[in-house]
C-alpha cells in the first residue's frame, strides 16, 4: 500500500488555485472588511471604507472613502478621507505584524454629517467599557443649579419630607438606643441587689452595738471582731461592683450625650440637603460657573478622556502578555493573547506619517469652523510602544487658508515606552467661532467668535492635570424666548430672569477655563469663567435679600421638623442619667454607711477590751 | 439535507474499499476540521494531508462532519484549556512568545485561547480515536456490512455520480 494517493494531487492543485483565485478576488473586500472590523473596535463607532486596493507584491494599501464615525455623536464623521496610501513591509505579514512605512492621507475632512447611524448595535468590550465608565464619571460630576424659579415669593417646603432628614433618624435612634440602655441597666442593677448583704451587714451593727465584752470573753469578741472584719470584706467587694457598674454607665451615658452632639451637625447636613433639595442657587462665584457652563465644558472634556484612555488600552507599556477578545466567528471567540518578544517587531507599526490636509469647507453648510490647509506628521505609533522604544509624536499646524481659526498648534507626544506613561498635549487654536449655544441656565444662547483655545494636558502613570481655556472679546448673546418684562414685579421669575439677562448680554468678554486634576479615571473638575463671577456680583447685589429669605424659611422648616425629635432625644438621655444614676447613687451611698457603721462598731468593741486583739 | 450528506458519508466512509486502518485515520483526520475553529493556518494542513494521504476521504469528512457539533459544545472547554495554557502556565510563557515571533507558524493564531485548547484535544484524542474508529469499522464490517449491501439504500448511493468522484480520493 502506497502512503501517497498520487491520483490526488491534481485535484489539490486545482483546489489550491481556486484558493489563489479566491484571494486574488476578495483580498481587496478582505483588507476592506478587516479595517472596518478593527476600526470599529479602536473607535468604538463604524468605520466605512468604499474600496480598498491591497498590492502585496509592491507592499501597498490604498483605501479610499475612508468614513470614521465619532464615537459621541453617530450621525457625524470624526474624519473622513478620500484616499489613504500605505506603504506595508511584507515580510512581517508572514508573523502577522503590520508595519508601515509611510501612509499619505488626501482629501480630509472632519465632522462632516453622515446619511446613516454609525452607531454599532454592540461595541467592542474594551470602547463599549470605556464609554461606559467616562460617561458613569460624567454623571458623577455635581453641576450645580442656577434656577430663578427657587428665588420668587414661593418657595415650596413641602418638597423637604422628614423621613429624608438624618436629624430624625438619629434622634429616633438615640431615644430607641436610651431605652435599651434603661432596660440593660435596670437589669443590672437588679442583679446586683445589694440588700440581703446590706441586711446582715446591719444585723451585725446590732449584735455589735449590744455585745458585752465582760460576758463574751476574749474569745467571744475575738469571734465578733472577726466576722465584723469578714462582712467589711464582703462590703468592699460589693463597693467595688457598684463602683464597676458606675464607670461602664458613666461611659455609655457619655456615648449618648456625644451621639446628642452629633445631632447639631445632623442638622446642619440636614440644612444643606433641604437647600439643595429646592435648587436655591449658591451665590458664590465658583459654584456659579459649573452652573453656567457646566454641561458644555463636560460634553467638550469627555472626548479627550476617552481618547487618552483608548490610547492606554491600545498603546500600553511594557512587554507583558496582551489579551483581547479573539475574532468574530461562529464558534466562540475566545481570547486571543500576544507575546511581544524584545527585540522583535511588534504587532502594528506606523514609523511615519506626513499628512497634508485642507479642509476647504465647500460642503453643504458651508465653510467649516476648521476650513484651511494643515499640515500634520504623526511618528512611532505602535501597539508595543517598548518594543518600537520610543514615544508617539504627533505635531499639526495650519498652514493658510482664506477661512476658519488664524493658528493651529498641535504637539503631543505620548510615551508609552515604559511605566509610568507620560503624555503630554499642547493646542492652541485662535480665530475659532463657534455656534451659538445654549446656556439653559441664563435662558440665552451664547455665541463665540475669534476664540482663542488653549490646551495643556499632562498625565504621569494616573495622574492626570489638564487645562482648557476658552477666550474672546467677541461674544454675542440671544434670548431665547421672549425678552424679560422690565416691569415685573420684584420677586417674580420674570424680575429674576430679568436680572440674569441684563447682566449677560452686556457681557462682551468671555472667558472660560476648565481644570481637570487627579487619577485619569475619575479627574476632578474645576470651572472657572468671568461670567460667573459677573453673575454672581449681580445676584449678590439684587437676589441676595431674596436667597437669604428662602434659606431662612427652609432652616426654619428643618427645625420645625427636627427640634421635637432632637428634644425628645436629649430629654431621653437626661432621664437617663437622672433615674439609673440615681439609683446607682443611693447603693453607693448605702454600701458606704453600712460599711462605715460596722467599721466603727468593731472598732468600739476592740477599743472597750483591756487587751489588744491581733 | 445535512442529515441525508452525513448517512451518504457514513455509508461511504464504513463500507470503501480502504482498510478499517485508512478509515479511521482519515477519520481522525478529519476530527481536526470539526474540533478546531475552520478557518486556521493547521486545517489547511490538515486538508492537504487528507488529500494527498493515502486515508479514507470519505472517513475524513465523516470525522469533520461528525465533530462539528462537538467542536461548538466544548468551546468553552477547549477556551479553558486555552487560557489556563497561554496565561497562567508561566513555564510555557517563552513557547508562546517563539511561536507568536515565528514567522508562519504565527499565523496559526495558537495565541487564540480556543484554537490552542482544541488543537490540543485533538492531539490528544486523535490516536485513542483511530484505534477506537479502526477497531468499530472492522467490527462493523464483519457483522453488519453484509446485510447493509442488500438494502434498496445503500444501492441508490453507491450508484450517485458523486460516488464516481469519491472515487478518485479512495484508498488505494
Amino acid at each position: 500500500m502506497r502512503i501517497v494517493r498520487w491520483k490526488a494531487v491534481g485535484p489539490l492543485a486545482v483546489f489550491g488555485g481556486l484558493f489563489a483565485l479566491g484571494w486574488w478576488l476578495l483580498a481587496d473586500q478582505a483588507t476592506e472588511r478587516a479595517v472596518e472590523y478593527v476600526g470599529a473596535e479602536i473607535v468604538g463607532a463604524r468605520v466605512d471604507v468604499a474600496s480598498a486596493d491591497l498590492r502585496l507584491g509592491e507592499g501597498a494599501v490604498r483605501l479610499s472613502g475612508l468614513a470614521v464615525t465619532n464615537p459621541n455623536e453617530p450621525m457625524r464623521n470624526l474624519f473622513e478621507a478620500e484616499a489613504v496610501v500605505a506603504k506595508v513591509q511584507t515580510l512581517p505579514l508572514l508573523e502577522k505584524k503590520i508595519i508601515v512605512d509611510t501612509v499619505a492621507i488626501r482629501g480630509v475632512r472632519f465632522g462632516t454629517p453622515r446619511r446613516e447611524s454609525g452607531a454599532l448595535a454592540r461595541r467592542s468590550p474594551t470602547s463599549g467599557r470605556l464609554v461606559r465608565e467616562i460617561s458613569a464619571w460624567a454623571g458623577s460630576v455635581r453641576i450645580p443649579s442656577l434656577s430663578v424659579s427657587g428665588l420668587t415669593s414661593v418657595v415650596d417646603v413641602s418638597v423637604i419630607r422628614p423621613e429624608s432628614l438624618a436629624t430624625i433618624r438619629l434622634a429616633q435612634s438615640l431615644v430607641s438606643r436610651g431605652d435599651s440602655l434603661e432596660a440593660g441597666w435596670r437589669a443590672e442593677l437588679a442583679a446586683l441587689d445589694p440588700r440581703p448583704r446590706l441586711d446582715s451587714a446591719r444585723q451585725l451593727v446590732a449584735r455589735l452595738r449590744e455585745a458585752d465584752p465582760a460576758r463574751l470573753g476574749l474569745a467571744g469578741v475575738r469571734a465578733l471582731a472577726e466576722s465584723g472584719r469578714t462582712e467589711l470584706a464582703a462590703l468592699d467587694a460589693l463597693s467595688r461592683r457598684v463602683d464597676g457598674l458606675d464607670d461602664q454607665f458613666k461611659a455609655d451615658l457619655g456615648d449618648l450625650r456625644r451621639a446628642v452632639q452629633g445631632l447639631a451637625d445632623a442638622r446642619a447636613a440636614d440644612y444643606r440637603r433641604a437647600l439643595g433639595m429646592l435648587k436655591l442657587p449658591s451665590l458664590d462665584s465658583p459654584d456659579l460657573s459649573p452652573a453656567l457652563f457646566g454641561d458644555m465644558v463636560l460634553a467638550r472634556i469627555q472626548p479627550i478622556l476617552y481618547w487618552l484612555r483608548l490610547a492606554e488600552q491600545y498603546l500600553p507599556p511594557g512587554l507583558d502578555p496582551r489579551r483581547r477578545v479573539g475574532p468574530n466567528r461562529a464558534r466562540a471567540s475566545g481570547l486571543t493573547v500576544t507575546f511581544p518578544r524584545e527585540a522583535a517587531l511588534p504587532a502594528f507599526l506606523l514609523a511615519y506619517a506626513a499628512i497634508e490636509l485642507e479642509l476647504d469647507g465647500a460642503a453643504t453648510s458651508g465653510p467649516s469652523a476648521a476650513a484651511g490647509r494643515y499640515a500634520a506628521t504623526l511618528t512611532g505609533l505602535t501597539t508595543e510602544p517598548a518594543l518600537y522604544g520610543r514615544p508617539l509624536t504627533l505635531t499639526a499646524q495650519r498652514l493658510g487658508g482664506t477661512a476658519g481659526p488664524r493658528d493651529v498648534r498641535l504637539a503631543a507626544v505620548l510615551n508609552h515606552v515604559a511605566q509610568p506613561i507620560r503624555d503630554s498635549i499642547h493646542l492652541t487654536l485662535s480665530g475659532l467661532n463657534f455656534a451659538p449655544a445654549l446656556v439653559p441656565a441664563l435662558g440665552a444662547r451664547v455665541g463665540l467668535e475669534d476664540v482663542v483655545m488653549q490646551l495643556g494636558l499632562t498625565r504621569v502613570g494616573d495622574d492626570l492635570g489638564a487645562r482648557v481655556m476658552w477666550r474672546t472679546d467677541r461674544a454675542t448673546w440671544t434670548r431665547e424666548g421672549s425678552e424679560p418684562d422690565p416691569g415685573a414685579a420684584v420677586g417674580s421669575r420674570a424680575w429674576a430672569e430679568g436680572i440674569l439677562w441684563r447682566t449677560v448680554s452686556g457681557l462682551r468678554s468671555v472667558e472660560i477655563e476648565a481644570r481637570l486634576s487627579g487619577t485619569i479615571r475619575a479627574p476632578g473638575l474645576a470651572i472657572r469663567s468671568n461670567v460667573g463671577q459677573v453673575v454672581a456680583q449681580a445676584l449678590r447685589r439684587e437676589l441676595g435679600a431674596q436667597v437669604a429669605q428662602a434659606e431662612q424659611r427652609v432652616r426654619a422648616e428643618v427645625d420645625r421638623m427636627v427640634s421635637r425629635g432632637a428634644e425628645d432625644a436629649r430629654q431621653r438621655v437626661a432621664s437617663l442619667e437622672d433615674r439609673i444614676g440615681s439609683q446607682m447613687a443611693v447603693r453607693r451611698q448605702e454600701v458606704a454607711d453600712a460599711r462605715a457603721a460596722l467599721e466603727a462598731e468593731v472598732r468600739n468593741l476592740t477599743r472597750r477590751l483591756p487587751v489588744r486583739i491581733p | 439535507m445535512l442529515l441525508l450528506k452525513l448517512l451518504q458519508q457514513l455509508v461511504r466512509a464504513l463500507n470503501s474499499e480502504g482498510t478499517p486502518g485508512q478509515v479511521a485515520a482519515g477519520f481522525a483526520l478529519g476530527a481536526s476540521l470539526g474540533l478546531t475553529p475552520l478557518a486556521n493556518l493547521h486545517n489547511l494542513v490538515i486538508f492537504a494531508v487528507i488529500t494527498l494521504a493515502n486515508v479514507s476521504f470519505p472517513g475524513a469528512m465523516l470525522g469533520w462532519a461528525a465533530c462539528v457539533p462537538l467542536g461548538f459544545a466544548l468551546d468553552p472547554v477547549f477556551d479553558a484549556i486555552g487560557r489556563r495554557l497561554l496565561l497562567e502556565t508561566p513555564a510555557l510563557t517563552p513557547l508562546w512568545i517563539a511561536v507568536y515571533n515565528t514567522p508562519v507558524l504565527s499565523l496559526a493564531n495558537l495565541n487564540n485561547s480556543v484554537v490552542l485548547g482544541s488543537v490540543l484535544v485533538w492531539v490528544v484524542a486523535a490516536f485513542p480515536l483511530f484505534l477506537v474508529v479502526r477497531l468499530g469499522v472492522a467490527r462493523y464490517r464483519v457483522h453488519v456490512y453484509e446485510r447493509l449491501a442488500r438494502t434498496r439504500i445503500f444501492k441508490a448511493v453507491a450508484a450517485s455520480k458523486l460516488y464516481n468522484i469519491y472515487r478518485l480520493f479512495q484508498p488505494e
